[in-house]
């Protein structure tokens, strides 16, 4: 099979270019076939001989659709340019091969698993993208963002390099600030036998501190006993699993999950984000053994929708305006909280604009899996390569998205601009922080 | 020669047939196993909804979205299945060996099924050679698995209406089905043995895991 | 250790604090906790705008502090809060602030007598180690401190610190090694690209830590010399309670997880996981988590497996006061049970605290949660009423009576009941 022909910018990469250089074949054919021989089995084996090459799948990739179909974006070529050919020639590949290889699974496929929805066979495309993510991370070939993320991960159990001090310092300082509406708010910190122990990811602490100072207001005037890790193990996310780095992501997640068994909480409530949740509900604790957290994790959207529908939280005013959402793959199309999204959305918003297509069929934001991690260089292809998802949002007129991801937001801004469409991007808890009813003897 | 074809030949094609694809099966299911999660992870109910959902044609969005393919494949595979599996002369050939017969379709029938694989290999062989994505992804392989799914076909069409030298087409007609019956367990047409399983496990994954539909 | 024989064992009852007016007397009552001899019940109050104390039976310390947190009893019985003034944070114990204060600190950790109090500290950026108000002195500027471990007289710590400067998305230094251990101030000699699970050895010679070179080379380090072999992954390391040249792990190797010690494989089974091994009291016996295969946890004693597994999780094992019988807290179906050797004990209960033995390792007495409520369970069966709130129990020395604390609307009591009745 030739290899695709690919048209692209050339972009710069120090990780990836200088881990070029020290590839060597032996090295490569060492490392694809101990994964491919050792840390693969059943479901490889039997993607690569079921495929019929139908190319099926192509029409579910926004990144092949919003680059005009052009065919080396769409899911089965992605196959065909990178694990094919690694186990065809049992790991004899050179190092450019390798160079490609990471830059399609690492900026140019954000692991959403549409398109696994699209083949008739239910084959896992995105599992397959992952498993050669294995491969470059083994082989040093992960993108210089993404890889120091993953060095923050394992070197403070948390993404942004956050210290011991300064993630106590923050959840105190936002206790404070929401004392300013709520005087009895409060962060719990480290309050053994709470029914929830509040997790959020490390870009919170360190470039959106405000949304913690807001979980603080709504657990107070939910009246929920909480608490929050005052050491590592507060940070859910994991960005380790999407370099392919699993024994970092699985010790992230342990940390995570026995933090929650210390701290003796009946179950495990998130924030606003999908990767997290992947990673903390489903990947992690997988690698490690666990069918599923050993503590119930619940995802901000459920954890919402339960407020407000048993009444714990009550809407004073809904938003005006036309309001539209996104839809984080990992907390819809893989876990089916579509409808419980839209409950939320259409509590606080007088108006509420669904996308097209929607809930588990949306289009993913290109930002995720990672795709946004692996940082400024390779942010022009990453928005370029979502147009349909800028034209999907701009059919509804909304003049604010709300984005219960924090990839998800981070990506749909940089749409926003790029494509300038003129909305808010918004977390769906500062809506929510707007629209609920602060009961008088809580008020300041 | 037609003797051979016919009776040791065709013996050894069942047989390897049977024995390849329970090996191949076998096989999955050993990989499934250290796979670890893959057992752990399987539903009965969400297979057979999987199963429900992309065996009954436009009974999802998918299909609904490419009627045409969705027809062509939905016909071209019931035909492959249905067609060589009902014809009279097959059951008799198999009676006359093995003394076990069933019910069958009419000739009429099955030489138009005939017809409806013949002309969906050339949907898809059109496919392979116009559609890029499918074009970028194609090589000698697919061709060959094509030509050894269609040909027992066409073999069978000529030498049904004796278009020409009954005899030999009659023995490529058999000798073609032996080579696909050869082939199944072996190549990618192995897709018939897998399909069950991939999509069950998609679909067990989605529903018991991840809390969601593969539909 | 606390010599607990001096407590009141006497007093059948005595309702030390009511706490149901607190709610009216300060603005916000943060959760109690109780002193170990349970005479003494306290919380974090607020009184006004940046102005906290702490409520100790009833009566608040003299002077507010701008902020309070943790809040937490030492085993001598003395209260101890991280408290700040004019931006700055000490330790305050008993209302008395230490003389000098901090940029800020946390993570305290107290010796077995209670005497010292050991807390991460920063200072012009710069991280260390206080003890009783001293910091130690480090010849390294660090950086960060992620974690401490000490002896039980708290007279080794040992850190895991950042011990270069590290740029921002510098692979380079990063893949040089910028962490180290520090024990007692003094960092080991060499730096590591990660450290993990630091544990130092009773009698404080011996300091084991993982290290991570790379995405799968992992070993253990003991006084900073590395095994021989190299795993795809560790777990902490653990030391053997006789031994301080006995260090314990979990490995992964070929994709599944071995115990091994001093870098050779003792248990060869080969698990899906294994996690948090734990000695006996004399080191005879090991007792750690391990899944036998996906999803089926349970408990392994010497590389033997309980036959009964849990689909969700097993917290730590412990062994009883005798170290014959292992102990653990499963999980399965959304239900905590005590398990012994193997078989549930008792009732599937919301949640379930660990337990503690009498001498003879017959009884174990142990905080359960039932729809709201706590209680303590002895061997499976309830034997206290119904508390909101309620500590561990802790037994005398010889194990005669069981001190019960906890809160009854509102009501804060301490119970000493005889262990025999229970």
């Amino acid at each position: 099979m030739k290899p695709t022909v690919v048209k692209r910018d050339l972009v710069e990469d120090y990780a990836i270019d200088e881990g070029v250089k020290k590839l060597t074949p032996e090295r490569i054919e060492k490392v694809v076939n101990d994964v491919i021989d050792n840390e693969t089995a059943g479901r490889l084996w039997t993607y690569l001989n079921t495929c019929i090459h139908c190319g099926l799948c192509a029409e579910a990739c926004q990144w092949y659709i919003s680059n005009d179909r052009d065919v080396s974006y769409a899911p089965v070529t992605k196959v065909k340019d990178t694990i094919w050919p690694m186990i065809e020639k049992k790991g004899k590949v050179d190092a450019e091969f390798i160079k490609r290889a990471a830059v399609i699974s690492f900026t140019e496929c954000s692991v959403c698993r549409r398109c696994g929805m699209y083949c008739p066979f239910g084959i896992d495309i995105a599992y397959m993208l992952l498993m050669v993510r294995r491969i470059c991370a083994r082989l040093d070939m992960v993108p210089l963002y993404l890889q120091d993320t993953v060095h923050s991960h394992a070197a403070t159990m948390n993404q942004m390099w956050v210290k011991p001090d300064e993630w106590i310092d923050t959840l105190q300082w936002q206790e404070e600030e929401a004392q300013g509406y709520v005087p009895t708010s409060r962060i719990p910190l480290e309050k053994e036998g709470a029914e929830i122990m509040y997790s959020v990811i490390g870009p919170e602490p360190k470039f959106l501190a405000q949304l913690l100072g807001n979980i603080s207001v709504i657990m107070k005037v939910a009246d929920q006993d909480w608490t929050m890790p005052a050491y590592a193990g507060w940070d859910n996310s994991n960005m380790a699993m999407y370099s392919g780095d699993f024994e970092v992501m699985a010790r992230v997640e342990r940390l995570h999950h026995e933090t929650a068994q210390r701290l003796k909480v009946k179950k495990i409530v998130m924030g606003e984000c999908g990767h997290a949740f992947r990673g903390a509900e489903y990947d992690g604790p997988t690698w490690l053994g666990w069918m599923s957290p050993p503590i119930p994790l619940i995802h901000a959207i459920e954890f919402y929708e339960e407020l407000l529908r048993t009444g714990r939280i009550k809407i004073a005013k809904k938003i005006e305006g036309p309001v539209t959402v996104q839809d984080p793959c990992n907390v819809v199309r893989n876990r089916g909280l579509g409808d419980k999204l839209r409950y939320i959305m259409n509590a606080v918003c007088e108006d509420f604009v669904d996308v097209s297509p929607n809930k588990r069929f949306n289009y993913c934001c290109n930002a995720g899996g990672g795709v946004i991690n692996c940082g400024p260089p390779w942010k022009k292809k990453r928005v370029e390569g979502n147009r349909i998802k800028a034209e999907q949002l701009k059919r509804t007129g909304a003049h604010t998205v709300v984005t219960p991801c924090h990839n998800c937001h981070s990506g749909i801004e940089d749409i926003v601009d790029t494509f300038k469409l003129g909305m808010h991007v918004k977390f769906f808890s500062e809506l929510l922080i707007e629209a609920m009813d602060i009961p008088a003897n809580l008020k300041a | 020669m037609y003797e051979f074809v016919r009776g040791p030949l065709a013996l050894i094609a069942f047989i390897i047939f049977f024995a390849g694809s329970i090996y191949r099966i076998a096989y999955m299911l050993k990989g499934a196993k250290k796979d670890k999660i893959v057992f752990s992870h399987m539903s009965w109910k969400h297979s057979l909804a999987s199963l429900v959902h992309w065996l009954i044609p436009f009974n999802n969005q998918y299909m609904r979205r490419r009627p045409i393919f969705t027809v062509v494949t939905f016909a071209f595979h019931i035909c492959l299945v249905i067609g060589p599996l009902l014809l009279l002369g097959h059951v008799m050939l198999i009676q006359e060996s093995w003394n076990i017969s069933w019910w069958t379709l009419s000739e009429t029938l099955v030489d138009w099924m005939t017809v409806v694989v013949i002309a969906g290999a050339a949907f898809f062989l059109y496919r392979r050679l116009s559609d890029p994505v499918v074009k970028n992804v194609t090589d000698s392989s697919d061709y060959i698995l094509l030509a050894i799914t269609v040909l027992p076909f066409i073999t069978g069409f000529v030498a049904y209406h004796q278009l020409f030298a009954y005899k030999t087409m009659l023995i490529i007609h058999i000798l073609a089905g032996e080579i696909m019956l050869i082939a199944i367990p072996f190549t990618r047409l192995s897709h018939m043995l897998f399909f069950a399983f991939t999509r069950t496990y998609y679909g067990s994954e989605s529903g018991l895991v991840r809390h969601s539909k593969d539909w | 250790m606390v010599n607990i024989q001096k407590w009141d064992w006497n007093t059948k009852e005595k309702m030390v604090a009511d706490t149901t007016g607190w709610p009216n007397q300060f603005e916000d009552v943060q959760e109690p906790y109780v002193s170990p001899d349970g005479e003494k019940i306290a919380s974090i109050v607020k009184q006004g705008e940046g102005e906290y104390s702490v409520c100790v039976n009833g009566e608040t310390w003299e002077e507010p502090f701008e902020k309070l947190w943790s809040c937490r009893f030492t085993p001598d019985g003395r209260v101890s809060v991280m408290s700040s003034r004019d931006m700055e944070w000490t330790m305050t114990v008993d209302g008395e602030p230490w003389e000098t204060a901090y940029e800020y600190i946390w993570d305290p950790k107290f010796s077995a007598d209670g005497k010292l109090i050991v807390a991460t500290v920063k200072q012009d950026d710069i991280f260390g180690i206080v003890t009783n108000g001293t910091t130690w002195e480090c010849p390294t500027e660090l950086q960060s401190i992620s974690s401490f471990v000490m002896t039980p007289d708290a007279q080794t710590v040992a850190a895991i610190a950042q011990t270069v400067p590290l740029g921002q998305a510098d692979v380079d230094t990063y893949y040089k090694g910028t962490w180290s251990i520090v024990v007692n101030g003094k960092p080991w000699e060499n730096n590591y690209v990660n450290l993990y699970g630091v544990a130092v050895s009773d009698d404080g010679s011996t300091v084991a830590a993982e290290h991570r070179a790379a995405i799968t080379d992992h070993t253990i380090l003991v006084n900073g010399v590395p095994w021989s072999e190299m795993y795809s992954c560790t777990w902490e390391p653990m030391f053997h309670p006789k031994k301080n040249d006995e260090v314990t792990a979990p490995v992964r190797q070929g994709g599944k997880w071995y115990l091994a010690t001093n870098g050779r494989i003792v248990w060869d089974r080969g698990y899906v996981n294994i996690l948090n091994p734990r000695y006996n009291v004399d080191g005879t016996k090991i007792a750690a988590v391990v899944a036998t295969s996906f999803a089926k946890w349970t408990v392994a004693v010497d590389d033997k497996p309980w036959s009964c597994t849990f689909g969700e999780c097993v917290l730590p094992p412990c062994f009883d006061s005798q170290g014959v019988t292992a102990v653990a807290i499963a999980r399965d179906s959304g239900k905590w049970f005590m398990v012994a050797d193997g078989k549930v004990i008792g009732d599937p209960c919301d949640n379930i605290w660990p337990p503690v033995f009498s001498p003879d390792g017959d009884k174990m007495f142990y905080k359960i949660e039932k729809n709201g409520k706590f209680y303590i369970a002895v061997n499976g069966k309830i034997a206290t009423g119904a508390y909101d709130m309620l500590w561990d129990p802790i037994l005398s020395t010889n194990g005669a009576d069981v001190l019960i604390r906890g809160i009854e609307d509102g009501k804060y009591y301490r119970r000493v009941v005889a262990s025999a009745a229970m």
